[in-house]
């Protein structure tokens, strides 16, 4: 394999992998299925392409700036819908996600559904991986922390959650301004890789390949997320001696995937150095509680 | 005037049309309570079964809208048997189902794809494409067998859930699977049944879709305006898809008409989140419990 | 002899869809591309070296059109791309080309950025279609100075690239040279009900609707309005010809009226048809006689530069000029789009695409 042809995998796997760690966040922490992911990532990527091509920001600060107009705009979006519940939320943000993509097919500034061409190629594997690594590490220790216990509680019980004084709402906000934030810097990264933006790329079928890598990899697991994400967007380039019989392989792949390992590829457990160690390293010593 | 109750007119038709999708489709939705995202799939492979039964076998209409839900129904079964069935046994969560659905989907669009092949098929005129003409309103023949279909479909499908001794069975079922499996109902046969009934469904959506539009193999992604209009009437309703169907079509016609076509979509999802906002279980969803 | 140290067998790829929305116009180009490259390899070759087509799927995305060509230009070492079928592929991939140096000709993307972005022509990019403002203006000037219509309607698909693209400029002709643009409605992709949008038009009793965008939805909407009781001619651009469109609509668009890119009558294009027909059983699409005429300028680009080197193969494509069969293809090096391209307008009548005449505005 060449490492060229290589290198853009892992760049597009670090792009998706941004997406996926927010989604994973909101989906497989919190228990929200999301639908319009690929809305927050358009968003995103525009911001952050106008703010680096129409504001003249650094690269780095306008992939911010994406991330945090993402957020933003998730705000008002789970003030509304985040009451409704499972396919009434979905759908709520499905339409969210195809609201954002038609306003962007009109708006001509950005080119309207012909796209925004010329947008300076600076995303390369090194800038992706930085982003993707610290996402990763920002999440684990989020997930890890009181706030991602609440979280979870929430998914598991809602009910019970609440009434041990647990804000259900306030950590569905804030699950869903994060995720969407990572989807927001997904999404600049992604315009400022392909050097180009269209509406068309942030359609259903995007928002519901993220969430496919984040079930695959196993609800609640962020060693699942990222081993997922790795796995399914390599899936497609690996099928392609199937030719016009890859997406069906491809789906096959995803049913085979869902019966045989319903609990996804981590099953909700986490690899770290620790389980690890557990596994292959002589016993630990019973500490002390001190 | 005229043109707004042409609008209204076009309004119901394309309403009929999402709701002959979502009959079967809520359905489904409210036995499992997830959404069967195959479902615009197994429309697609009924309307190609149809085509080809009419073109190629050369049978007569009735024949092929018979042989097109038997197919439906197969293949419903068939995915219920291999892609959720495993999944129920686990009880697994509905998220499970929801990805194995889309991956049935998507085998299923592009076998299709690579087999018979990505062009646009065409339906033998059946019926006279010319439309009724009253005083200066235009129906299409079509869409009025349509919105019976839809109709009959609904109502058929009502008389056997609340009046027949199996229908009862799928109610116990969709109330509650353990309860209904000790009080001695077969749940595995009530839910391949609901299957079958619903991929019936699909094959007469998938032919009445293919007579009035076309064939192809993308054509089942138009169940998501279905999936929109259940969720708006509300899930697991079987009137609420239809009413949620009519209304959806009546909307999409007349913002298109009066206010912009270009953002229909952005002010059409707007008035029905709104409406999802003062009654977050759709117009006539059922209210369920929370767990304690 | 330098034939000795040229290789045995040369690469060419191509990408577009062969799943997904546009499958039906890739998997044309790519059976078009196959059967040339055999037809080549039969009478002995290119510079005496077997071609082998290498073909990837984008299924319509931008990123999967970015890994196709990362593949092609290093693993499998492609000497020249052709393809994709969609702008919205074919300008992500051109940082790509740049950086590995080889050459892509574009089939039907017809974007003007393809090519050209901010003044300046990006080095690898070539296309052998006219270009969007081009065809946009084409169709207005025939419909006001050829058939003296002055008050038009736009039906056009909103979240579609080519499809906004002839609609502005269409609209930008027609009302410069003043006639009046009496409705303009949107549907989008994937809708199969534009009623809602015809009844609207037909309100706005317009002289000739302009319907840019592809055969299917073309079929649809043709018909529905001919059911809505609209009698106003017909107009579109490349994206109607297809037997398909016959198949579907031909009452309905009977007496309409498009801009294609070849007179369909012409005996080498009768020829090419026949020879596509009897190898695939399917009926080419259009796409077919512009993969056609991209695979001719690869060919002659090659032969002309006596090398496999991708850049010497860039360097003579940019001097084009063959008579291919869609018209005579000039290549332009400061846009690298076929200049002077005329379009051929077609009227449908009885059933059949008959040519007019060469237009151009």
């Amino acid at each position: 394999m060449e490492w060229f042809y290589v290198k853009g995998i892992l760049i597009q796997s670090g792009i998706n992998l941004t997406a996926v760690l927010g989604l994973s966040l909101l989906t497989g922490f919190t228990g929200l299925f999301s639908f319009g992911h690929a809305g927050f990532m358009a968003v995103g990527g525009y911001a952050a392409v106008f703010a680096g091509m129409r504001l003249g920001l650094p690269y780095p600060l306008a992939l911010l700036f994406g991330g945090l107009v993402a957020g933003i705009v998730s705000l008002p979006i789970g003030r509304l819908t985040l009451n409704l519940k499972g396919d009434y939320f979905c759908i709520a943000t499905l339409g969210f996600g195809e609201a954002i993509r038609l306003i962007l097919d009109n708006v001509q500034t950005f080119g309207g559904a012909r796209g925004w061409p010329g947008i300076p190629v600076t995303t390369d594997l090194f800038n992706v991986a930085v982003v993707a690594i610290i996402g990763t590490f920002v999440m684990v220790r989020l997930v890890n922390s009181r706030h991602g216990r609440n979280m979870i509680a929430v998914r598991e019980e809602e009910l019970a959650a609440r009434t041990v004084g647990i804000d259900a709402f306030k950590y569905k906000m804030l699950s869903l301004f994060i995720s969407a934030m990572y989807a927001g810097v997904a999404g600049g990264l992604q315009g400022y890789y392909l050097g180009f933006l269209q509406p068309k790329m942030f359609s259903i079928t995007k928002s519901t390949e993220f969430t496919i890598m984040v079930i695959f990899g196993g609800i609640g697991s962020i060693t699942g997320t990222v081993f997922g994400t790795l796995l399914l967007t390599a899936l497609p380039e690996v099928l392609r001696a199937f030719a016009i019989w890859r997406l069906v392989v491809y789906g096959a792949a995803v049913i085979f995937i869902m019966i045989s390992r319903p609990e996804g590829l981590m099953g909700g457990k986490e690899l770290s150095l620790a389980a690890l160690r557990r596994l292959f390293g002589p016993r630990p010593k019973r500490e002390v509680p001190s | 005037m005229v043109q707004f109750f042409q609008q209204l007119i076009n309004g119901v038709s394309i309403g009929s049309v999402y709701s002959l999708m979502a009959v079967g489709y809520s359905l489904v939705y409210s036995i499992m309570n997830f959404s069967n995202f195959a479902h615009g799939g197994v429309i697609m492979v009924g309307s190609y079964i149809g085509f080809y039964l009419l073109t190629s076998a050369k049978v007569p209409f009735p024949a092929a809208l018979l042989g097109a839900a038997a197919g439906a129904g197969v293949l419903a079964i068939i995915v219920e048997r291999i892609a959720y069935s495993p999944l129920r046994h686990r009880s697994a969560p509905f998220l499970y189902f929801i990805i194995s659905a889309m991956g049935a989907s998507m085998f299923i669009e592009n076998f299709v794809v690579a087999t018979i092949g990505p062009t646009f098929k065409t339906y033998p005129a059946v019926f006279s494409r010319w439309p009724i003409e009253i005083g200066p309103f235009y129906i299409g023949r079509i869409d009025v067998l349509i919105f019976v279909s839809a109709a009959m479909c609904l109502l058929g499908l009502v008389y056997f859930i609340d009046r027949t001794k199996l229908g009862k069975a799928v109610q116990a079922t969709s109330f509650n699977h353990r309860a209904a499996s000790l009080m001695g109902v077969n749940t595995g046969f009530v839910i391949t049944l609901v299957f079958a009934i619903g991929g019936l469904l699909a094959g007469i959506a998938g032919v009445l879709f293919g007579m009035k539009y076309t064939v192809y193999p993308q054509m089942g992604a138009i169940t998501i305006k279905s999936f929109i209009a259940a969720v708006f009437g509300g899930l697991g309703s079987l009137p609420g898809a239809v009413i949620g169907s009519l209304l959806l079509g009546i909307i999409e016609t007349l913002v298109s008409g009066y206010f912009s076509s270009q953002y229909r979509d952005l002010i059409s999802f707007t008035l029905l989140i709104a409406v999802l906002i003062f009654r977050p279980i759709g117009l006539m969803g059922k209210v369920t419990e929370e767990k304690a | 002899m330098a034939s000795t140290s040229l290789p045995k067998v040369v690469k060419l790829g191509w990408i577009g869809s062969l799943t997904g929305d546009q499958a039906v116009w890739g998997q044309c180009e790519f059976n078009t591309v196959k059967m040339l490259a055999e037809e080549v390899n039969a009478s002995g070759g290119l510079l005496g070296a077997q071609i082998e087509v290498i073909g990837y799927d984008t299924r319509g995305d931008a990123l999967e059109a970015v890994n196709a060509v990362r593949r092609l230009t290093s693993q499998d070492k492609a000497i020249c791309i052709i393809g994709p079928n969609a702008s919205g592929q074919a300008i992500p991939i051109s940082s790509v080309l740049e950086e590995m140096k080889v050459p892509d000709i574009a089939t039907v993307a017809t974007n003007p950025k393809v090519t050209v972005v901010d003044g300046k022509v990006k080095p690898f990019n070539f296309r052998v279609c006219f270009i969007d403002p081009y065809q946009g203006a084409v169709a207005a000037g025939y419909a006001f100075d050829v058939l003296g219509f002055r008050r038009a309607a736009v039906l056009y698909d909103v979240a579609d690239d080519y499809s906004q693209g002839l609609t502005e400029f269409f609209i930008q002709t027609f009302t410069e040279k003043g006639g009046q643009i009496v409705a303009k409605e949107a549907f989008k992709f994937g809708d199969t009900d534009f009623r809602p949008q015809l009844s609207k038009i037909k309100a706005a009793n317009p002289d000739v609707i302009f319907m840019p965008y592809f055969f299917k939805e073309v079929a649809l909407s043709a018909n529905q309005a001919r059911e809505l009781g609209i009698r106003a001619t017909l107009m579109g651009g490349d994206g109607w010809p297809s037997e398909v469109l016959l198949e579907m609509a031909a009452d309905a668009v009977e007496g309409s009226y498009l801009v294609n890119h070849l007179d369909f009558d012409d005996p080498e294009v009768a020829e090419f048809k026949a020879a596509y027909e009897a190898k695939y059983g399917r009926k080419v699409e259009l796409n077919g006689f512009l993969a056609h005429d991209a695979f001719a300028v690869f060919v002659d680009a090659v032969r002309r530069a006596g090398s496999f080197d991708p850049v010497a193969i860039r360097d003579a494509i940019e001097t084009t000029s063959i008579k291919g069969i869609t018209g005579t293809i000039n290549i332009d090096p400061n846009t690298h789009n076929p200049e002077g391209k005329e379009a051929a307008i077609i009227k449908i009548e009885g059933g059949k695409y008959v040519f007019q005449q060469k237009y151009a505005p």
